[in-house]
């Protein structure tokens, strides 16, 4: 089928659509030195517009175009739309940055398509290289946009880090595409289940190296423990507005082409992978939990809690294709909850703050009860209880990776679960339990914060989809159980 | 049934609670007594399910059966049987008294009737669930309220009675979770439908180990709700330091949730296992009662004293169901309704006594009977209760289970009826310091006897208390189907047969629920 040119411009409309809306944005930014208001629209315009494209893909056929590059498919069009409701809900998020920026607003509006684009392609893409440059486009992105404030110290050392380890994880990617190119002929996902169903590989070690290293390479940017050092630091010294798109983004992209390249390209070796997968969720669970409870800092506690988001996540993947909808389902309400939570800490911490020390939270319900609640929220949902989406994404993991036989991982992930409520719990005893500490300098009331403008959608948003989901999660379950790759 | 009566009872105070949460800010007068009087809807509606229950059927009844999602097999499916119907009735009556008990409240009070009203919601949803899902769903959401209720209103050590009480019972529950998924992927296996019904779960197909793992798992998580020893070490942690509203619940209710979850989960769905781990579960009943008791002997506050109390009263609970005799069964369902009421009582009194002396030491008092004689009164009555004077209701409970144990489980029983005595000892002994001799404390000397609001809410309680006591009939009358079922299921699926005279039936001479 990869013989025949076929040009579908619709498998790319969301992310032509998202170059073209950057365009418009830095010309206009050159040229007529708009008010942010007007990069708003435009921004908005763009991402409603690729939104109502994306709904075209989901009722299009599923079929490939572009020599077999790109595919038009539910799984990618899910992807897409996860996507862009992330890049909506964290550039809401990060509007004071961008406002504050100046002229380097628009770039951040920018970085921010790129960055979209790049992950959709991710999801799309069926063929290796073309996955290896969607990741390239939206690391690059990710990289200026974690630096975009650089006149802080910490900014730069979280840019920095984050630059070197992923591209450390970019070049293993890389060459896992070589060894697969090298072991079997191949680039093409659909071409690779072809040639495993067709032959078989009598000496698998190529085959199985260059596995393990995609995998790799993906756990880095899903930030899967022991792939993860680079995410606490990235976090904690991003601007605060971003880092929620920074993370939620780049889970669905990168958990996307891990899914696809497994399931549909190495249907064969499930048995190997699905091992390897289990070995890293297990890792990530544990160190996730148990380094996230010694944090001081919220932004670093996140950060170690989404590595073990990111185990749970991969459990859910142990079901193979059966288990596709579990992943899609946390994939979908974990990033809501995770911008939402960033959304509150870039309240508390101002758009563009580094740090988060938990200190910050003492007594916020006093101060700014709607913060607090929604924070409390996200943190409950997080930790798995019942009637927020959290507990069914999880019961859904746990379901998923029990079907498969990994009832080990199951039992470890449950109790893990448990720790968890340990430093999730914290942060509401810090909240609404304890009262703030005498401020040092007399007569220094503690500040109040507030969730000012775009903020304040952004939370009810993440409010209402974490509760929603949570009490009836049939709808979302059922959209995604269509979201198979081809 | 048309009318979906046991949903409305679920929703009712979810409904509650959002009235409350959109009460406007500048009205906090307002907070509690709507509160109050929202909470009388579900009263009402538990008492009217109450008087038109079919006694004599021991089945599920106004069963509603809703799909919540269909390719889970997870299913919104309530029903109400003897077990559960006197728990509504017990959850619904100590909602609006310890609403009430909480007019010292100052501190947020809008979101303490919320998660109180919350609370109850999640209670009454444990207690009519019949899926699994659904039933872990309400057993796990509960902990939030209490969470709250205990680390946010509490006493000095609330925060870590809080978070002990949180890991605790979340631990438990958490393997009871992947319980769950297991026998629901296995029961579609069998059938090629994944479901999480219970009634589907009595017809599970499974090997005697896993029939062992999987009531391990959930009895964990049960014996850490109920509390067991030797997992009772959260209990007087988060009785002492929760607000009296908070503890009441918790004695009364939240306990109670482990004893229903062994009753209609463990016994019913694995009845080899519970046939076989017997003897463990009555050794740490036994341990329980004695050690409790023992143990809220020598308590010199008297907060820490009833909470104490409650592991041994509670020991007798799991005694009476793992007895499996149908006196034993009846005795442990009366015992929960019963220890709700007078262990409900005691923490009001308690609570009464610290808002007015901000102090729970019994070496505080002394004398209270010649200023307080109405309190003094009110006490007696309840401790009298909770010891199992006869004609009061705490005589009928433990009288079925130490009948219904000795037939059994005989030395068992008799270990088990030093926990009567010993009750009289701590209850008794705590009544005369408190309450006799003269008045050796002057800050004791001004203090004020109850009140209208106190003595109505003390009052209702008494007045069950005796109804209880003197006509047990109208409980048992509806306890005793359902309980002869689980007896027919377990002498159904094992070789276990309930010796002579541990069955109703037997005596009778005709099967009860027939």
């Amino acid at each position: 089928m990869s013989d025949i040119v076929n040009v579908s411009y619709l498998a790319v409309g969301p992310e032509i659509i998202l170059t073209l809306g950057a365009v418009a944005v830095l010309l206009v930014d050159v040229f007529r030195k708009p008010s942010p208001r007007v990069h708003a629209w435009i921004a908005g315009f763009t991402l409603a517009l690729a939104g109502v494209v994306a709904g075209f893909q989901w009722t299009a056929e599923p079929s490939v175009s572009f020599s077999g590059m790109i595919s038009i498919d539910r799984f990618g069009t899910l992807a897409t739309f996860i996507i862009l409701g992330v890049a909506a809900l964290g550039l809401a998020t990060a509007w004071g940055m961008v406002e504050r920026l100046g002229r380097r607003g628009a770039e951040s509006i920018v970085l921010v398509f790129m960055a979209a684009a790049g992950f959709q392609l991710m999801a799309t893409s069926q063929n290796l290289m073309m996955i290896f440059l969607g990741l390239e486009i939206a690391s690059l992105s990710l990289y200026v946009l974690a630096g975009i404030s650089r006149e802080r110290v910490q900014a730069d050392e979280a840019a920095l880090k984050y630059f070197l380890l992923g591209s450390f994880a970019s070049a293993v990617f890389v060459y896992g595409v070589a060894l697969t190119f090298a072991g079997t002929g191949h680039l093409s996902i659909l071409d690779l289940r072809q040639f495993f169903a067709t032959y078989v590989v009598l000496r698998p070690g190529v085959t199985l190296a260059a596995m393990a290293m995609l995998i790799i390479g993906l756990a880095f940017k899903v930030s899967a423990a022991p792939f993860h050092v680079w995410a606490p630091d990235a976090y904690q010294g991003s601007p605060a507005g971003i880092v929620g798109f920074m993370a939620a983004a780049a889970k669905v992209g990168a958990f996307a082409a891990l899914a696809r390249i497994l399931i549909a390209g190495f249907p064969f070796y499930q048995d190997v992978w699905s091992d390897g997968l289990a070995l890293l969720a297990a890792i990530s669970i544990t160190v996730g939990m148990i380094m996230a409870i010694a944090q001081t800092d919220l932004r670093r506690m996140l950060a170690y809690s989404s590595v073990a988001h990111a185990g749970f996540i991969l459990t859910a993947l142990l079901g193979g294709p059966g288990g596709l909808a579990a992943v899609w389902f946390y994939l979908a309400v974990y990033t809501v909850q995770l911008i939402g939570a960033f959304a509150v800490v870039s309240s508390v911490a101002g758009p563009m703050g580094a740090q988060s020390p938990l200190s910050d939270y003492t007594g916020l319900a006093d101060r700014s009860p709607f913060l607090a609640g929604a924070l409390a929220l996200f943190m409950v949902a997080m930790s798995g209880v019942p009637l927020t989406s959290g507990f069914v994404a999880k019961f859904a993991a746990f379901a998923s990776a029990w079907a498969a036989g990994y009832e080990w991982l199951v039992i470890l992930a449950v109790l893990a679960s448990v720790a968890g409520f340990f430093f999730y719990l914290r942060v509401i005893v810090l909240m609404y339990m304890q009262e703030p500490a005498v401020a040092e300098a007399p007569g220094a009331a503690p500040a109040r914060f507030q969730a000012v403008g775009a903020v304040r959608w952004v939370l009810l948003i993440a409010i209402a989809v974490t509760l929603l989901f949570g009490i009836v999660p049939g709808p979302l379950l059922d959209l995604v159980r269509n979201a198979l790759p081809l | 049934m048309d009318f979906p009566i046991l949903s409305v009872l679920v929703l009712l105070p979810f409904a509650a609670a959002v009235i409350v949460g959109l009460l406007p800010s500048r009205r906090k007068e307002l907070y509690l007594p709507v509160g109050i009087a929202l909470s009388f809807l579900p009263l009402a509606a538990s008492i009217w399910l109450f008087a038109v229950f079919k006694t004599g059927e021991g089945a599920f009844q106004f069963v509603e059966k809703t799909t919540w999602y269909a390719p889970w097999g997870v299913s919104w499916h309530l029903g109400v049987d003897g077990i559960s119907l006197l728990m509504l009735v017990l959850t619904t009556i100590l909602v609006p008294i310890s609403l009430a008990a909480s007019t010292t409240i100052s501190k947020r009070p809008k979101q303490f009737v919320v998660f109180n009203l919350l609370l109850e919601g999640g209670l009454l949803g444990v207690f009519l669930s019949l899926d699994l899902f659904m039933f872990f769903v309400f057993f796990e959401v509960i902990l939030v309220p209490m969470y709250f209720i205990i680390g946010v209103w509490g006493s000095d050590r609330r925060i870590y009675a809080a978070i002990k009480f949180f890991i605790f019972t979340a631990f438990g529950s958490a393997l009871m979770l992947a319980g769950i998924i297991a026998m629901a992927l296995m029961y579609g296996r069998q059938t090629g439908q994944i479901s999480f019904d219970y009634l589907d779960m009595l017809n599970l197909q499974m090997s005697y180990q896993t029939e062992l793992w999987l009531f391990a798992a959930f009895a964990l998580a049960f014996a850490i709700k109920v509390p067991m020893f030797p997992l009772h070490t959260w209990l007087p942690d988060a009785h002492v330091e929760a607000p009296t509203a908070g503890s009441v619940m918790l004695a009364g209710v939240l306990l109670k949730m482990g004893t229903y979850g062994l009753l209609r989960f463990n016994l019913m769905l694995f009845p080899r296992a519970t046939v076989d781990a017997v003897p463990i579960l009555a050794v740490l009943a036994v341990i329980g009662i004695v050690y409790g008791a023992a143990v809220a002997i020598v308590q010199p506050d008297l907060k820490k004293l009833v909470a104490y109390s409650s592991v041994s009263h509670l020991g007798f609970i799991v005694l009476g169901i793992f007895a499996l005799t149908s006196q034993g069964l009846q005795g442990g369902v009366v015992q929960m309704i019963n220890h709700g009421l007078s262990t409900g009582a005691l923490f009001l009194l308690v609570g009464m006594i610290y808002e007015r002396r901000h102090t729970k030491k019994i070496a505080d008092f002394g004398g209270l009977a010649n200023v307080m004689p109405l309190y003094a009164g009110f006490f007696l009555f309840t401790a009298l209760a909770s010891i199992g004077l006869p004609g009061l209701n705490g005589f009928i409970g433990e009288f079925l289970v130490l009948i219904g144990s000795f037939v059994t489980l005989k030395w068992f029983a008799i270990v088990a009826a030093s926990g009567v005595v010993l009750a009289a000892v701590y209850l008794l002994w705590a009544y005369e310091r408190v309450f006799t001799g003269p008045v050796h404390n002057p800050a004791n000397e001004k203090l004020l006897d109850l009140n209208a609001r106190e003595i109505t809410m003390l009052g209702v309680l008494a007045a069950f208390m005796l109804l209880l006591g003197l006509y047990p009939k109208i409980a048992l009358d509806r306890i005793a189907p359902s309980t002869e079922l689980v007896l027919d299921r377990i002498e159904a699926t094992t070789t276990y047969e309930v010796p002579y005279p541990g069955r109703i039936a037997d005596i009778v001479g005709v099967s009860a629920h027939e």
